[in-house]
């Protein structure tokens, strides 16, 4: 009895492995099949082209919209590193007027949902003059959540060592860059991963913010490309297997960063 | 001299927290107050906003539309967050007793692939499998008695398909928290129940359910909250229809802005939405703390 339900819980998983893992590899036979034949669903080895992934590296339109999407996601976690890193230190381990009642309020912010405030957000942006530029699409992206976790790390280590570091005559910023920079690297990391997945994956801000292709980034690829070259499923699925590879790959290399992140509900589901 | 060196001393820490604060300031603080100012007002984003008084707030009284999108995201909501609650808790319980197995293990990590793709990609994707017309989906949804490339084209099954999809793309993230607060829970409380007789589903009925109930109530409202902001999915599997009947309260706002000149107005049903969510939240906070102060 006992062996007959587990047996059947083996079976539950294994279902819902396939359910979850199998769309994907839909996404990418269909990237590898020219566009004459995409709905042609012969599996042959010998029809399987890479002419997607050649178009898109290509340059061109799709190009672009990659690279947007290379730069945006390495300069917003470069800009949310030095945002969070200096203002987690400075609450962690400065003493100033206010600190406290400064983290909190910079903490509520958290409770605004990101995804309610687009159009104010908009129109705020707009009247910045930033509308197609990257200044629109990276400077929203650091959060009060990373200065709560490079709190939160930075916390966590003694005081001795910057006093010892403060006696040599270091100033704060010195301090910050040899002694406790090196010791939060791993929060650093975890803030990185969720950064860069976040950047990379966001559609809604730039579909906003974004009116032309030169300042367009890859996910939009996927709609709009639909407009503009008829339904191309080979190449949109290829666009999709690249959208999908970099947050792939970092899971792969490193998981258990991942869960971590996910028990301090940095990554929204 | 020294005087001067105090006073920068003194300074000094704001110019650490300068950074997060104007960009905060700006996008977070400024967002907010524009959605308050502009939601009295008749704006189209061309011309300037002319105040109009509490016309918006009025408007969201005789709004059918909006009563639609509201009625919609809790359809979305009722359907979703029940379903991602109770996946979510029996996978975590399957997965936790394989944790060291290679089963344990690929499912853990197939059910995080959904979670990290882009809800574009997600979209993209099974848009593409229901109307594809493969022999191989159309035989599984036959087995249902589904015929895929109609879901999406019918008012009633395009929001059930969409509240599916949102589960089966999310599931994996409730799983993952409930995992490792299951794995928190010490092995002599199960030990000291086998001793006394206690079966299978006493245990975890009894034991394991009531520890895991603050990470249930969390995963709980974590999905309302995030089943009430939906949009991605959305509009790249339906853009909406077929006739709003999957337009959801964030894609109503979109719409209202770019694609019906009522920015204005758009920003009132915002405001609506954000007051919602913060109910939600509110809730959530006394929730989590009574049962913080039961423990």
């Amino acid at each position: 009895m006992k062996k007959l339900s587990h047996i059947a819980g083996d079976l539950v998983l294994i279902f819902i492995a396939l359910l979850c893992v199998l769309p994907f590899v839909y996404m990418i036979l269909m990237s590898l099949k020219s566009t004459l034949n995409a709905y042609d669903f012969s599996f042959s080895l010998s029809s399987l082209t890479t002419e997607h992934y050649r178009k898109i590296f290509s340059g061109g339109t799709i190009g672009r919209y990659l690279l947007n999407s290379i730069i945006i996601a390495f300069a917003g976690v470069a800009l949310t590193l030095f945002t969070s890193c200096t203002a987690g230190f400075a609450f962690a381990k400065l003493k100033f007027k206010g600190n406290d009642k400064i983290f909190l309020l910079l903490i509520l912010t958290m409770l605004v949902p990101s995804e309610v405030i687009l159009v104010p957000l908009y129109i705020v942006v707009r009247g910045l003059g930033w509308v197609n530029t990257f200044k629109a699409l990276i400077l929203p992206l650091p959060t009060a959540f990373g200065v709560f976790i490079m709190r939160q790390a930075i916390l966590g280590i003694p005081n001795e060592l910057m006093e010892s570091a403060r006696i040599d005559g270091a100033s704060n910023l010195k301090i910050l860059w040899t002694v406790i920079l090196p010791l939060v690297k791993s929060a650093m990391l975890t803030l990185s991963i969720f950064t860069f997945i976040g950047a990379w994956n966001n559609f809604t801000w730039p579909l906003i913010i974004t009116t032309n292709d030169t300042m367009r980034t890859l996910p939009l690829a996927l709609t709009t490309m639909k407009a503009q070259y008829d339904v191309d499923v080979g190449l949109t699925m290829a666009c999709s297997v690249i959208t999908f590879l970099p947050p792939f790959i970092f899971y792969l290399l490193l998981q258990s960063k991942f869960e971590a992140g996910v028990a301090l509900n940095g990554l929204k589901g | 001299m020294k005087k001067q060196k105090n006073i920068l001393s003194v300074l000094s820490p704001y110019a650490y927290i300068t950074p997060i604060s104007l960009i905060l300031l700006t996008f977070v603080a400024g967002s907010l107050i524009i959605a308050v100012c502009f939601s009295f007002t008749k704006y189209n984003i061309i011309t300037p906003a002319k105040f109009n008084g509490l016309f918006n707030y009025q408007k969201l009284l005789r709004d059918s539309k909006l009563r639609q999108c509201i009625m919609n995201t809790v359809k979305i909501t009722l359907m979703a967050v029940p379903l991602q609650i109770l996946i979510s808790t029996a996978l975590a319980a399957l997965i936790a007793s394989r944790k060291d197995t290679l089963l344990g293990k690929f499912a853990k990590a197939s059910l995080f692939i959904p979670v990290l793709s882009s809800n574009a990609v997600v979209g993209t994707i099974w848009k593409a499998i229901l109307n594809g017309g493969h022999p191989a989906v159309s035989f599984l949804f036959g087995l249902v008695g589904l015929d895929p490339t109609m879901l999406l084209g019918d008012s009633t099954s395009a929001i059930i398909t969409l509240s599916m999809i949102i589960v089966w793309k999310s599931m994996g993230y409730y799983m993952i928290i409930t995992l490792s607060s299951l794995m928190s829970i010490p092995d002599n409380y199960y030990e000291a129940a086998r001793v006394d007789g206690a079966n299978s589903w006493n245990i975890f009925s009894r034991i394991t359910i009531p520890l895991l109930k603050p990470t249930l109530i969390l995963n709980t409202f974590l999905a309302i909250i995030s089943s009430m902001q939906v949009f991605d999915i959305v509009y790249t599997m339906t853009g909406g229809g077929p006739s709003m009947s999957t337009t959801t309260m964030v894609m109503y706002a979109y719409q209202l802005t770019f694609k019906g000149g009522k920015a204005g107005y758009a920003m009132t049903v915002s405001n609506v939405l954000m007051l919602m969510v913060l109910v939600v939240v509110l809730f959530q906070q006394r929730f989590m703390k009574r049962e913080a102060s039961e423990i």
